[in-house]
């Protein structure tokens, strides 16, 4: 069942056209890679179907319903929810308060459920010590929580940018099969920004390629790996 | 300030409110009138600035307040209680349609915005001289709450404190406390949880907006008169602010303490040498800033170790 879908969405900046008419679905369930170089346009995409940023064109469809247009918040209330290549922690709140704050926006919980939902999310992850100001906390932690912040919205589509950035090979082993288990329990569609090829190996069902704002490849990443377009746009040549 | 020494420090603080008009003399009173006064505008000052957003224009909100309250009175007839009541709405709703004006503008942009509009204000009262009374201002010829007897008044004054305690308390332990700090350290973030931005800073400027009406208007009542230069005086500005960051910013207890010890060191002082209290504010506000590297800007986006204002 297609959850997500875009149609020729095009985002200009002045004269830079940062995504190009790109057409995409995500299926219930699947986790879905998105890579290219460095400034292809893969963040500004995910910016544009979260609702960070508006579109300048095209069409952006959740479950049936035109997005295209829709503030932010009123998406994340309506199960689409995200982290940041770059940790945005809620600095005067602690660790449990961070992971709250989706239960009680997104979902309205009151403070108490929304506690009690955290303490669950937090240990799923394997989070500890709660009540930690979150200067006190390690990358990975930080990593944990923002996905666990993330999940308190309980979203339906969940994108993660970047998050296996600055990580160490056995923290990336344990978050590669965290985020396998938590979509396939969740049903949920899982978006993947990742530079890391391995992972993106390991963890997707099929990716799509980006260069230059334009969606030039999609596919499994075997065969996606092995498309000379893809090969040369995001290597330069050589090999995958 | 630890968890428990704000209790014993709030406690302390509550039954000296509570018991002073019955021991002490008419001057310690109307000191701490004065002083309950700005405590009650350092703590609404205090509760917009923990969504990141500073206002400079509390004495704007205060001067409408005021002349809402006065004007019902004296043009419209209306029983002085209620016209203090009149004065918190009519604050409320003022902030209400410039809300949706001003709070898209952030940082030093909100709040150059929050002072020119006080100054607005104070100049319109100024030259709408048949309706306000102009630079002379107006005098209430009767009907001035209690009869203008001292020791109500004080009772007065410590229920508005009450009500911009209560809010604050408000603001602290429900979900308004984790929107408005999400909002101060992250908006890309708040909204990705669900956060409506505007909404929630709407909320906090016009309840902190109506309290600050709402003293304006019990000054007025307290004084029977007003006039623009008394009401708007930017010390309704500078003063809270001055005790907020003494004390401690993004708690209630912090503008509390700020607030008796500024009053007090303020009093003293204006015996000692009369206009010597505003140096003294002068160079606190000086030194507060020179010790925080970032300025306003850091107070704004992190609060400093040990003066957290969740625990205090």
């Amino acid at each position: 069942m297609i959850k997500l879908k875009t149609e020729n969405l095009t985002k200009r900046f002045l004269g830079l056209v940062a995504v190009n008419k790109v057409s995409f679905s995500m299926e219930e369930g699947e986790i879905l890679g998105i890579i290219g170089p460095n400034g292809a346009g893969k963040t500004t995409f995910i910016n544009l179907i979260s609702g960070i940023i508006m579109p300048s064109e095209g069409l952006i469809e959740y479950k049936g319903t035109d997005i295209t247009y829709m503030p932010a918040h009123e998406r994340a209330r309506r199960g689409i929810a995200r982290t940041y290549q770059l940790i945005h922690p809620l600095e005067n709140l602690t660790l449990i308060e961070n992971v709250m704050v989706g239960s009680i926006f997104a979902k309205g919980h009151g403070l108490r459920e929304a506690r009690t939902k955290a303490e669950a999310l937090c240990h799923e992850l394997g989070l500890t010590g709660l009540d930690r100001d979150t200067s006190r906390l390690s990358i990975f932690e930080i990593k944990k929580m923002e996905i666990a912040r993330a999940l308190a919205n309980e979203p339906e589509v969940l994108f993660l940018d970047e998050v296996m950035a600055g990580l160490n090979s056995d923290e990336t082993k344990d978050l590669i099969a965290m985020v396998q288990r938590i979509a396939l329990e969740r049903h949920l569609a899982v978006g993947v920004i990742e530079h890391v090829m391995g992972v993106i190996r390991e963890l997707t069902h099929r990716v799509i390629v980006l260069e230059a704002g334009e969606l030039i490849a999609e596919g499994k990443y075997e065969e996606v790996s092995k498309n000379p377009r893809v090969v040369e746009a995001y290597l330069g040549g050589g090999t995958v | 300030m630890n968890r428990t020494a704000s209790r014993i420090f709030a406690l302390l603080f509550g039954v000296l409110a509570v018991t002073l008009p019955f021991f002490a003399g008419d001057y310690p009173l109307q000191v701490a009138r004065n002083i309950m006064m700005y405590m009650a505008l350092a703590i609404t000052w205090d509760m917009l600035l923990r969504s990141g957003q500073i206002s400079f224009g509390i004495a704007g909100l205060f001067g409408i307040g005021a002349y809402a309250a006065i004007l019902s009175v004296v043009r419209a007839g209306m029983p002085a209680w209620f016209s203090i009541l009149f004065a918190a709405i009519f604050a409320g709703g003022v902030a209400f349609v410039i809300g949706f004006l001003i709070l898209r503008l952030r940082a030093m942009y909100f709040s150059i915005v929050t002072l020119a509009l006080g100054e607005i204000f104070r100049i319109i009262i100024h030259n709408l001289h048949d309706f306000t009374g102009g630079p002379e201002g107006v005098v209430i010829q009767k009907g001035v709450v209690f009869g203008g007897k001292a020791n109500s008044l004080y009772w007065l004054v410590l229920a508005g404190l009450a009500v911009a305690v209560a809010a604050s308390t408000w603001f602290e332990k429900s979900k308004i406390h984790f929107a408005l700090t999400a909002i101060r350290n992250n908006e890309v973030s708040a909204k990705s949880s669900g956060i409506d931005i505007f909404r929630w800073l709407l909320l906090a400027f016009v309840v902190t907006s109506a309290i600050q009406g709402l003293l304006g208007g019990i000054f007025v009542q307290s004084y029977g008169f007003a006039t623009p230069d008394a009401v708007f005086s930017a010390d309704f500005t500078l003063l809270p602010l001055a005790m907020a960051l003494l004390g401690g910013v993004y708690s209630t207890t912090g503008p509390i303490f700020g607030a008796v010890l500024l009053g007090l060191v303020s009093e003293w002082l204006k015996l000692k040498i009369p206009y010597g209290h505003l140096v003294v504010y002068g160079i606190i506000i000086v030194v507060v800033i020179l010790f925080m590297p970032q300025g306003l800007r850091q107070l704004v986006r992190r609060t400093p170790h040990g003066a957290d204002g969740r625990s205090a």
